[in-house]
């Protein structure tokens, strides 16, 4: 509204403009012309004409020229000149002023226009939407008159034969006769009520059917009381006729009896004896009241027979001469069909529709709400203000108050926000101006739902659309664009809709505990994706003071950065994009916030400032343990201007409204944030920032669950003298890291980019004192002096444990380079441990070649301080256990063969030497060497913590393997390279049961890719990717036999030998079947003391499983939990895949939780399927 | 022009058809990669399973729809599994409309589910014949002397 305000004035101020712009020209004009009086009219036609401009004026500029030349001489040459640049100048003027104001008028017509028929689009929906019950209300009045029409002709036809009726018997002829005409019509019209005629001399015929129980019955009074005398007062004037039969005739006569006959609905058979009736039980006979003056009449009466009310005509049949009246005939009809529709039609469209007469009485609604008052006497109509529906009232009340009794002229009302209790409605109502039965129907609709159903109903119709086989190539992509067009549609209104709910004060804040870190990190996960593209560095950058838990709703925090995410991201070219945010504890006022790097100053003064404001909140917070959390978004886009600091917040407003066309979006981003922002307690602003781009500042007040004290990061980092080389790409996120590290005593150093890399490599691992050879560093490292000291301090260290982190970006991964550069990081393979920080796009020929090299730790970019603190940890872990092995082979050949292995420089090896990571060596040591090394560890277990195995206190040997398994265990969850499959290959064969025929055939097979795989240690890596699974086997349980077939070739393709079954069932009992085979070894074995195999026997008959989730019998969670039960206790871990068809995160949360390992989705696709199952089963030694 | 070229362009023009016209999507492209010496007739292979196990579920939902109260878990756990095993064969038309019928089951609604099995039927048969038509022409080609996958 604001915006037409704006425009409007705008108009008005541009055409003045424009005024006085033609005023200035004229006036010029006239000053300057003294010889060309034709001017004059060129420049009226200017000022009305829009461009382009005439060719008049063209000529005019000749003629000026002309003229001027002509008069060089004169001295008046240099003023014509003058006149002649303003005329211009003023033209111009002109012409942008009227082009401007075409612009604003155009944007401001669309945008009426469009608002305008989206409205006519929602009122013509409710206007149809009522007039259909107001139309089948219409069909029934029609065919109820209809009806009386018929009854009274056929009326009067039976009644002029019999006019004169001599005797009793001529009399009851004519009822018989009357009563079988009226049955005739009665039986014919299912709808009626009833149909009553109520003779001159008193007597009543009437057919009553009970819509409730389906009872049919004929209703007379008794003839014999006044029959006779009827007949013998037939001589009667019209008047004494009027004053004997009058309702009270009917009603009061106490000697009138009432019989009521039971009958037969179809063939109007008498099936009962006729029972007299008390007065009260009566149904409505229509007299000669309802027909004063002689013509129909309408009206609307209720009976204790139904719950609905009635709708009665009455009509009067007149004898031959037309003057005197003969009977009176009535009909009754319900009018619950009328509100079926309307239910009917609610329930398609929502909201809600009712009926009422003039006065206000209830008709029908489209709820089921009663629309009679059930007083002890007799049942009466209710006014709509009495209804119980709460919105049929409320909305009855709100036209009684805005209109009173005086309903406006036309006495139709469409009124578009309604407040009705706490939500907005739209309320038409339609008046149907019947002569005798004035009615009005309203119809309210909630005004959410009114835009998004029909949308929804478009979607969903165009989904059918597509479906369908029978469009062409060109229909199918139209009708695919539609789609995309509606679905943005509808995410529009879903945004103003949302806009509405919070500014109305709707939206409710849900209350619940969330991780918050882990909710931002998945949001900056998904926003780097759609980043790698841009060219946009997506960082995340969370204070370890932040609280992980805290209560809130978390939806709408996440959607609070998500829309300013999104918002920097389509403003940001290039650079960077910083998710930053810190705490405060409002119990300790002082301890001041930790700024994450810079622009610490700026901020420490708004910070106070800020500060004073947040003091309120402290204060009456204190208790509740509440905690103010920060947050920057802070990114290098195009940035806002500051007058539009405060306007960006506003509904429909971008800071330039020409971005919209390259930007997109709908302006309501911010505006939603605001409102959020503000309901959670906090603020949103835009701050002022050094450099270019937008820094938007906000707090939010959360509470922190009590229980929940101080739960950061317990890793303790300082004494594992750990040096971290991060060589990423992006400034940012390295920077953000690194400082991250250094605070937690981690000495880091950092690399750009490949040349930097390798020169700090060569810098670390060459040369034993850098600081000789310094005219080796690269020109562009400009932090030479620190690096130099920072390696001076890492040659100090002793035992240091380096961890690079390397960028895929610093690959060149244009040409072959890369595998070159591979191979030269390789050479540091034994000294350090690589990180891959891999982008989501990098190809699976990539990622193979780098897992080739013995590099398992992988991570998707972008890195932040959760994926940081988990990679030392793995690092750390895994180092604790290579130093636990070394101790255990201190004095075997181990070390020698290290040696060969790895080419050492000059470097000393004992402070690298950290076992590498050739697992394959040590487990083949193990194999070959078993009586010493048992021996170690068995005293290596006694020094360790408790161990959880039962085993190890009855029986040191079985304890042993137990313990060497929990190893091979450990070594696999930190993705060392286990190659426990090949080493055991011998032994499971021995006792396969025959009944698995495929492990049978491939016997040969493994033994002998187990000699070659020892023979070929650790370059065996160097095998291609069509066998990159050989070796292993895989149970497969899957019960569409399609898929299992699929999936087995896929990977019996690259080399895997599969076991396929149809069930969760079979595929617990076929590894069952084999872990009860071990047990049974297991015993034997500790008879025999048979140390040779025992190591080698104890690992699952199967290197992974791939379990389909929705199977018959049991499905692949509930089989997974069997399977993790049972291998509670025995050290195992089968890796589990699951094989889901949906791609939810909630199936993914499911599969975890149950125990798989990974999961894929169907249909497989090949290439993520072997890489699954690789990194799971680490067989890729190098 | 020689007769197995000839027929080998048909079949490429055949096939390419069917992936224009949304009757297979990748997926059968990857089931044709599968196929080697160890395999000749793999991809005729899966399909007939394919064949068998949707018209066995397809029985199974005309039944059970039939029923006076329908069994909704059961029917949509049949279409389930049509849903993957059409998946992993790449006929994705009929994947489509297992979609949609989910969602008629999810809702429990009757009409739509017989609605949607309809379709479900004619995309099957549309699909079965296409599918039979190529394998045909491919058997033709192989007889004639030309190679079966043509890629």
């Amino acid at each position: 509204m604001a915006e037409d305000r704006y425009d409007e004035t705008c108009s008005e101020a541009s055409s003045a403009c424009s005024q006085i712009g033609a005023n200035n020209c004229n006036h010029f004009f006239h000053r300057l012309c003294c010889s060309a009086p034709s001017w004059n009219w060129n420049t009226t036609t200017t000022t009305t004409v829009t461009p382009p401009p005439p060719p008049g004026r063209r000529i005019f500029h000749r003629d000026v020229e002309k003229e001027a030349f002509q008069y060089a001489s004169s001295s008046h040459c240099l003023s014509s000149y003058y006149s002649v640049f303003v005329v211009r100048l003023a033209i111009m003027v002109m012409l942008a002023i009227l082009i401007g104001l075409l612009t604003i008028l155009t944007w401001h017509f669309t945008k009426i226009y469009t608002t305008k028929s989206l409205q006519t689009l929602a009122y013509d929906l409710r206007y149809e939407l009522l007039q259909r019950p107001i139309l089948r209300m219409w069909n029934i009045l029609n065919s109820t008159a209809e009806i009386t029409t018929a009854q009274v002709k056929l009326s009067q036809y039976v009644i002029r034969r019999y006019s004169n009726p001599a005797n009793q018997a001529e009399q009851v002829e004519l009822y018989e006769a009357m009563r079988a005409i009226t049955w005739a019509l009665f039986s014919s019209k299912k709808a009626l009520n009833s149909i009553t005629i109520n003779y001159k001399n008193g007597f009543v015929q009437a057919f009553h059917r009970d819509l409730k129980d389906n009872n049919t019955s004929y209703i007379y009074s008794d003839l014999v009381n006044y029959s006779m005398v009827a007949s013998n007062s037939n001589e009667m004037n019209f008047i004494s006729a009027h004053q004997s039969w009058d309702d009270k005739a009917i009603h009061g006569n106490k000697s009138a009896i009432w019989y009521r006959e039971p009958l037969d609905p179809v063939t109007g058979d008498k099936i009962g004896k006729a029972m007299q009736i008390a007065p009260e039980d009566l149904i409505n006979i229509a007299g000669l009241s309802q027909v004063p003056d002689g013509v129909a009449s309408w009206h609307v009466a209720v009976s204790k027979f139904t719950d609905s009310p009635l709708l009665s005509a009455a009509l009067p049949v007149w004898d031959s001469s037309n003057k005197s009246i003969m009977a009176v005939v009535g009909v009754t009809t319900a009018l619950y069909s009328v509100g079926q529709l309307m239910k009917e039609l609610v329930e398609m469209h929502s909201g809600h529709m009712y009926l009422t007469s003039q006065e206000g009485y209830l008709l029908a609604t489209s709820t089921n709400a009663p629309l009679l008052t059930n007083s002890t006497k007799s049942p009466r109509l209710k006014m709509a203000v009495d209804c119980e529906n709460e919105v049929i009232k409320l909305g009855a009340e709100w036209l009684q108050r805005a209109y009173g009794n005086h309903s406006p002229p036309s006495h139709e009302v469409h009124v578009e926000n309604a407040k009705l209790g706490h939500q907005q409605y739209y309320i038409d109502s339609f008046f149907l101006n019947l002569k005798r039965l004035p009615l009005v129907g309203v119809i309210i609709i909630p005004r959410n739902h009114e835009l998004r159903t029909p949308m929804a109903a478009v979607i969903g119709l165009l989904d059918i659309l597509i479906s369908d086989d029978c469009l062409t190539n060109e229909q199918y992509s139209t009708v695919t664009q539609i789609r995309k067009c509606s679905t943005a549609l509808l995410r529009l209104l879903n945004n103003i809709l949302d806009l509405s709910k919070v500014e109305s004060g709707k939206l409710v804040l849900e209350e619940a505990e969330f991780d918050l870190g882990r909710e931002l990190e998945g949001l900056v996960d998904m926003f780097s994706v759609q980043c790698i593209n841009h060219n946009v560095e997506t960082v995340l950058d969370l204070s370890d003071e932040m609280p992980k838990v805290v209560r809130g709703d978390s939806a709408r925090v996440v959607q609070i950065f998500a829309n300013l995410i999104n918002n920097s991201i389509k403003f940001t070219p290039s650079g960077h994009i910083i998710l930053r945010g810190w705490c405060e504890y409002p119990n300790s006022c002082n301890s001041s916030p930790i700024f994450p790097l810079e622009q610490k100053k700026s901020r420490c003064i708004q910070k106070s400032r800020e500060k004073q404001n947040a003091n309120n909140v402290k204060r009456t917070t204190k208790r509740d343990n509440k905690v103010i959390l920060w947050f920057e978004v802070d990114d290098t886009g195009c940035g806002i201007d500051p007058s539009k600091w405060d306007s960006v917040f506003e509904s429909f407003e971008q800071a330039d409204p020409s971005t919209t066309r390259l930007h997109g979006g709908t302006g309501l981003g911010l505006c939603i944030v605001r409102n959020l922002v503000n309901k959670m307690g906090g603020e949103i602003k835009v701050v002022r920032k050094e450099g270019q781009g937008t820094l938007m500042r906000l707090c939010l007040t959360l509470s922190t669950p009590i229980d929940v004290t101080e739960q950061h990061c317990a890793l303790d980092l300082t004494d594992n003298s750990l040096v971290v080389l991060l060589a990423l790409h992006g400034n940012m996120s390295r920077l953000i890291t690194s400082k991250w590290l250094q605070k937690n005593g981690v000495c880091t150093i950092e690399a750009s980019e490949w040349n930097g890399l390798t020169q700090v490599l060569r810098d670390l691992f060459h040369s034993r004192s850098p600081v000789h050879n310094n005219d080796n560093f690269d020109a562009h490292y400009p932090a030479t002096e620190g690096l130099k000291s920072k390696l001076l301090n890492i040659l100090d260290m002793k035992n240091p444990v380096f961890i690079i982190v390397v960028d895929i970006g610093l690959l060149d991964l244009s040409t072959d380079i890369w595998k070159e550069q591979l191979n030269f990081l390789h050479r540091y393979f034994g000294r350090a441990r690589f990180v891959w920080m891999l982008n989501h796009d990098t190809s699976n020929n990539i990622k193979m070649e780098i897992r080739r090299k013995g590099n398992v730790l992988m991570v998707n970019k972008p890195l932040y301080k959760a994926k940081m603190v988990h990679i030392l940890e793995a690092v750390m872990k895994e180092r604790n256990l290579e130093l636990q092995k070394r101790n255990n082979m201190i004095g075997s050949r181990a070390a020698a063969k290290e040696g060969e292995l790895y080419e050492f420089l000059e470097i000393d090896s004992t402070h690298f030497d950290v076992g590498s990571s050739d697992d394959s060596d040590t487990s083949e040591t193990v194999g070959s060497n078993p009586v010493s090394v048992n021996g170690d560890k068995q005293l290596e277990l006694v020094t360790r913590s408790p161990p959880s195995s039962t085993y190890k206190i009855n029986n040191s040997l079985v304890g042993l393997t137990n313990e060497h398994l929990e190893d091979n265990n450990n070594a696999r969850k930190e993705e060392s390279c286990q190659s426990s499959p090949s080493s055991s290959n011998h032994a499971i064969e021995e006792i396969e049961p025959k009944s698995l025929s495929t492990k049978e055939s491939s016997q040969g097979e493994d033994s002998e890719r187990g000699e070659t795989h020892r023979a070929a240690g650790p370059n065996n890596n160097a095998v291609n990717g069509k066998n990159s699974l050989e070796g292993l086997r895989i149970l497969l349980a899957e019960d569409t036999p399609v898929l299992q077939r699929v999936a087995t070739i896929m990977l019996e393709k690259m080399g895997a030998s599969v076991v396929a079954v149809g069930d969760g069932q079979q595929a617990v009992d076929a590894l069952h079947c084999m872990l009860g085979v071990e047990d049974c070894r297991r015993d034997s074995l500790q008879k025999d003391r048979n140390t040779r195999s025992q190591t080698e026997i104890l690992t699952s008959p199967y290197d992974l499983i791939l379990m389909d989730c929705q199977m018959p019998k049991m499905d692949g969670y509930e089989a997974t939990k069997a399977i993790r039960k049972s291998e509670v206790g025995t050290g195992l871990h089968i890796p589990i895949v699951a094989l889901t068809a949906h791609a939810m995160s909630c199936d993914e949360a499911k599969c975890l939780e149950v125990g798989m390992d990974a999961y894929l989705t169907k249909p497989i696709d090949f290439k993520q399927m072997v890489s699954t199952i690789l990194s799971l089963t680490k067989r890729t030694t190098s | 022009m020689d007769v197995v070229t000839q027929m080998q362009r048909q079949l490429l023009q055949y096939t390419s058809s069917l992936f224009k016209e949304g009757f297979l999507d990748d997926q059968f492209n990857q089931l044709q990669q599968l196929q080697d010496e160890s395999n000749p007739e793999f991809v005729v292979e899966v399909v007939t399973l394919f064949f068998e196990d949707a018209e066995r579920l397809l029985n199974e939902l005309s039944k059970s729809l039939e029923q006076e109260s329908i069994h909704f878990r059961r029917v949509d756990a049949h279409v389930h599994q049509l849903k993957g095993s059409s998946s992993s064969i790449g006929a994705q038309r009929v994947q489509r409309v297992c979609i949609a019928f989910r969602n008629f089951c999810e809702q429990q609604n009757v009409e739509g589910c017989l609605k949607s099995l309809q379709e479900i039927k004619q995309e099957y048969s549309l699909v079965k014949t296409k599918l039979e038509t190529l394998f045909k022409m491919e058997k033709q080609l192989f007889a004639a002397g030309g190679s079966s996958v043509s890629r």
